[in-house]
């Protein structure tokens, strides 16, 4: 069986660092930071473990139902999507990812566009 | 330079935030850069309470009165990040006022490690629930291709060593007509009532030792004595076969379909293993499976065939009656027995 990209950067270990380092790009950002300003920050690491475990094949899964659903009261749009995209690109090349896996990792995410932007 | 110079050098240089607050209004009148760095500069008049709105400032002052110190944790926000303060404050007195000594670490890390690490414990433990119910799923169906003791095996070897099993004691079972009830009856129908009938065949057989092997279409079979020894083994498939018939005659009066089976028992020897590589089966072969099959095909509707090998090991407990030699069909030519009525009526007419 095809190893994820999870499995292939040292598992949550390795993960964990990513997640953490998305986490502050996030919410230094002053674009995307205000969607978490009223939130609790237990929930927000939550979220980003879950996501980006979710995005490079880890144990988390979401369907799209439940995406759609958790995104459903945020007005999100096209350039916030995109800019998250970046910070997750950005992201994962710092941390030694290889440019194809950068791209089959922001794939997944992209996938999910329609579920979370409003046009 | 001074001693005060030198201290005060220390105080900006040091790892964790310091702050020293008049003890009465709680107004800043020093901090060091790691704490402006980590919280934020306090504006000139400002005090504890404006950059830690959540700290409760009268369990302070009223620790700092009594015991002369006061630990808390506390958060508050920088941007819209939640920085989380664990507070040490001390009282100090500078030339008769008294000075509150903040030594305030940063804790933001370590608390969103730890919701990282609640967050992913709690996947996993999910992952591993799940994996847990599809181990058990996987179970649950292996058993139903092969007996506990085979599985077990297979499951610590990886392979199953085929086995002579002997003696034991094979039933076979089919039901004459299936084909046309195939035809005539709603498919759902038949299943449902073959599954039903099944069900009721593997509880009675389960009563006697019996475990049943595969079924292929409208055929049963079901084996005493494999893989663990039945030392009565003919007596268990001649009881189950008995209690096969009393139970469809019974059904039969409370449904509208009938279902007639011919039963076919022989003992002997048999190889019982794993088959298939992809597909796996549990299955067994030999000449006491080949007779019992060939048994069955020679039973009349609601009846039961048994060769000699049975027949002798149930020792007169049932009332066989002889039908003279008989050819099976692949060549061979054997005595064949008939069960009695007497043993297929009920309990009173059964010596077994």
């Amino acid at each position: 069986m095809e190893r994820s990209v999870y499995e292939r950067y040292g598992g949550f270990a390795q993960v964990s660092r990513i997640v953490l380092d998305f986490y502050d790009r996030i919410m230094d950002d002053d674009d995307l930071g205000p969607f978490f300003d009223d939130v609790d920050m237990s929930r927000i690491v939550d979220h980003q473990t879950k996501f980006i475990a979710m995005l490079l094949g880890g144990p988390a899964h979401y369907t799209d139902d439940q995406i759609a659903r958790v995104h459903s009261h945020l007005v999100i749009a096209d350039a916030q999507f995109d800019r998250l995209s970046a910070l997750l690109a950005e992201t994962l090349a710092d941390h030694g990812f290889a440019p194809e896996d950068v791209t089959l990792v922001v794939g997944e995410f992209d996938r999910r566009r329609g579920l979370v932007v409003k046009p | 330079m001074s001693i005060e110079a030198i201290n005060e050098q220390l105080l900006r240089a040091i790892g964790v935030g310091v702050a020293l607050v008049d003890a009465q209004t709680l107004r800043f009148r020093f901090h060091n850069d790691t704490f402006s760095e980590w919280f934020g500069t306090p504006e000139p008049e400002a005090r504890l309470g404006d950059l830690f709105p959540g700290l409760d400032l009268a369990a302070l002052t009223q620790a700092l009165a009594t015991g002369g110190r006061f630990t808390a944790e506390t958060t508050f926000k920088l941007r819209r990040r939640t920085m989380v303060v664990a507070m040490d404050a001390t009282l100090a007195l500078d030339g008769g006022q008294r000075i509150a000594v903040l030594v305030c670490q940063n804790i933001t890390r370590i608390r969103e490690l730890e919701s990282m690490i609640d967050s992913y414990s709690m996947m996993v433990e999910r992952n591993t629930r799940e994996l847990k119910r599809e181990k058990e799923q996987v179970e649950k169906l292996l058993l139903n291709m092969m007996p506990r003791a085979v599985y077990e095996e297979y499951k610590t070897f990886g392979l199953v060593t085929p086995r002579l099993y002997q003696p034991v004691s094979v039933l076979t079972v089919d039901f004459p007509g299936f084909g046309d009830m195939v035809e005539r009856v709603d498919p759902g129908v038949v299943v449902s009532e073959l599954n039903d009938i099944y069900t009721a065949f593997d509880r009675i057989g389960e009563q006697f030792g019996c475990e049943r092997i595969k079924t292929i279409g409208d055929v049963y079979v079901t084996v005493a004595g494999v893989p663990d020894a039945v030392e009565d083994h003919a007596a268990a498939v001649a009881n189950v076969a008995v209690r096969l018939i009393r139970y469809l005659r019974q059904r039969n009066e409370s449904h509208p379909n009938t279902w007639r089976c011919r039963i076919g028992l022989a003992s002997g020897a048999v190889i019982g293993s794993v088959v298939g590589v992809q597909k796996y089966l549990y299955d067994v072969f030999g000449p006491a499976v080949t007779r019992a099959q060939r048994l069955r095909l020679l039973a009349q509707p609601m009846s039961i065939c048994a060769d000699a090998g049975a027949v002798a090991s149930l020792d007169g407990r049932f009332e066989m009656e002889s039908l003279g030699p008989r050819d099976l069909g692949d060549g061979s030519r054997i005595e064949v027995w008939r069960m009695g009525e007497p043993a297929l009526a009920g309990p009173a007419g059964s010596r077994g």
